[in-house]
């Protein structure tokens, strides 16, 4: 049911962006890659002044080995006209949060099921080896939720190079813009599986779906909203942080620091939240709950 | 030694606003292998719980148990594979057919097709095993649970109140199921608060109460325990018959449209004797048979739960 409702959804989105969107036409793509190549020398002597800083001492954004790469990213053509291939692997990032919540609802649904129709004790007079029960319906539940995340990202991939080769343009394309994107899939089913696991964990301590969205938005709301909000410095330790640094790959930068309202062009913040901790932090969380959701249910009477 | 062995098991609930209540208080028990084994008990004396105890869904407060002579906290996973067992209502994929919910059980112990389609057919369900269990009547599921139960090719089968809410044809059924797998040379272990049934299926029965036993042993042994057997008598003039055995020394009253006579059975001879010496003759002479729910009463009643 998920599946469908998340590919029609798709193809509704893919329908009304190839509605609003056009072919550039030959003179717009002219004019792009012209200010394009203009723009790739400046930025190559440090004159480049985007949003990006480039001046001496320049320090490269992570992710970028040269500044060559980074200059070739930056200044790639671009035309407004609609749908454009080159956001292949930023459309899935910008996606990740609905892909991430569906893998959360598809944990918390297969993790509750048993305990609200009642056939964990069944289940339980079959298998009484209960670390061994959860730890089974814990890898299903990974294998389910990255299958079905990946497929659905699949099929986003495909409705939106379809659009995108009816409707877009791939002027300014880079190389390996698929492996990127595939890539970027891959940490978002990552991510989503780590998310479908905390649910699993909830839902087996909880007993319930129910409990398990329950706490799982009540965290989103407290911790990641309001706490998060108004103490910044506890950022490198809360999970929907670190999901979206493991997706972007785009570290979180202490905005507290002073140097941030003084920065010059040549430095960037103190980095919070790294890609190596934003790991750790999921890990830890994934873990940890696995483990409560372990010695609860091994120590639980099941009536 | 025991198919199932009981030894001081206790089992306390907490309540959500403090205290304790005991479901389950030092119960010993010990059921021989084969046959059905009935476990009686009013609502609420700790049968399910025992149940749940035995299959390691709940833990136990203190006591021992054994179950095919595994030690129930560290080694039922090597004797579950030959225990089947209903639990209450027997809880299903309702979405699924009859079918499919088997399949997915039988998945876990590797159970092939044939299996499913032989308990199907044992359990007279073969022809709506491709329906929804939704559209199932209660009998019918409650059917499924023991085809299920019956997947492994158990060698103890525990079911809990399996009559419970069928109407009579289903409960005929179910009885005629559970004698013919106890005859098969099964362990049937069956709890359940309906007197009638576990006297017309058990070979052996313990009666519990508040948790405790109360009384175990052969269904007839435990029939006898209640009070003394009599005689019922029945003749055309009740009057005139009291009146010849009290003159012979044999105390008898008039109950109903027969003479109620205490005298054992094997003194029977007497009565027919004394009667016919009087011209008096016999229309019926039978043993005041004790029923079990009348043991199942007085020997309950000091726990004030007979009812």
């Amino acid at each position: 049911m998920m599946i469908v409702g998340g590919v029609l959804l798709i193809v509704v989105a893919m329908v009304i962006a190839g509605a609003n969107s056009h072919r550039p036409t030959p003179a717009q793509v002219a004019a792009a890659e012209a200010a394009s190549q203009k723009e790739f020398a400046m930025c190559m002597q440090g004159q480049f002044s985007g949003s990006e800083l480039v001046g001496p001492g320049f320090q490269l954004p992570p992710g970028y080995a040269t500044r060559e790469e980074f200059c070739r990213d930056a200044t790639a053509p671009q035309v407004d006209t609609g749908l454009q291939l080159r956001d292949l692997a930023m459309l899935l990032e910008h996606t990740s949060t609905f892909v991430v919540l569906l893998g959360v609802a598809l944990a918390a649904s297969l993790g509750g099921a048993d305990w609200s129709a009642g056939t964990m004790t069944t289940l339980l007079t079959w298998e009484p080896r209960r670390v061994r029960v959860l730890l089974t319906r814990g890898l299903v539940v990974a294998l389910v939720v990255a299958f079905v995340t990946f497929l659905l990202q699949a099929v986003l991939l495909g409705a939106f190079a379809l659009a995108v080769a009816l409707r877009g343009t791939s002027l300014g394309a880079p190389p390996g813009l698929l492996s990127t994107a595939v890539l970027t899939g891959l940490r978002v089913s990552t991510v989503a599986v780590g998310f479908g696991l905390v649910a699993l964990a909830i839902a087996t301590i909880g007993r319930s779906t129910v409990a398990a969205l329950g706490v799982l938005f009540g965290y989103l709301v407290l911790l990641e909203g309001v706490i998060g909000g108004l103490r910044p410095s506890i950022q490198d330790r809360l999970l929907v942080r670190a999901g979206g640094v493991i997706v972007s790959r785009q570290p979180i930068y202490d905005q507290s620091h002073e140097s941030f309202s003084s920065i010059g062009p040549s430095s960037l913040p103190p980095v919070l939240l790294g890609l190596t901790e934003a790991w750790i932090v999921a890990a830890v969380y994934v873990v940890a709950l696995m483990v409560l959701a372990l010695l609860v249910f091994r120590a639980r009477d099941v009536n | 030694m025991g198919v199932i062995e009981l030894h001081g098991l206790r089992k306390e609930y907490r309540r959500i606003r403090g205290g304790r209540t005991v479901a389950v208080d030092g119960l010993d028990l010990e059921v021989p292998d084969g046959g059905v084994f009935g476990f009686l008990g009013p609502n609420g004396a700790g049968k399910t719980t025992t149940i749940r105890c035995v299959l390691g869904l709940v833990r136990p407060n203190a006591g021992s148990l054994k179950l095919l002579g595994a030690d129930v906290s560290s080694g039922l996973a090597s004797v579950i594979g030959k225990v089947g067992s209903i639990v209450e209502q027997p809880a299903l994929f309702p979405r699924f057919t009859g079918r499919r919910n088997l399949q997915i059980l039988g998945r876990i112990h590797r159970v092939g097709r044939s299996t499913i389609d032989d308990v199907l057919d044992r359990v007279r369900l073969s022809e709506r095993a491709d329906d929804a269990v939704r559209t199932y009547s209660l009998g019918m599921k409650q059917r499924l649970g023991i085809a299920a139960a019956l997947l492994k090719d158990p060698s103890v089968l525990l079911l809990d109140e399996p009559a419970n809410g069928l109407d009579p044809a289903g409960i005929v059924e179910v009885r005629e199921l559970i004698r013919s797998l106890g005859a098969e040379g099964r362990t049937v272990f069956v709890s359940s608060h309906i007197l009638a049934e576990v006297q017309q299926t058990a070979d052996q029965v313990a009666i519990i109460a508040r948790g405790r036993l109360v009384k175990a042993g052969p269904v007839h042994e435990v029939l006898s325990a209640g009070r003394a057997r009599g005689l019922i008598v029945k003749l055309a003039d009740l009057q005139a018959g009291a009146l010849a055995l009290a003159d012979a020394q044999i105390p008898a009253v008039v109950s109903g449209t027969a003479l109620s006579v205490d005298l054992p059975p094997d003194q029977a001879e007497r009565v027919t004797r004394v009667l016919a010496a009087k011209d008096l003759y016999l229309t019926e002479l039978r043993p005041d048979e004790v029923d079990l729910e009348t043991v199942f009463l007085e020997l309950t009643k000091d726990e004030g739960l007979g009812t």
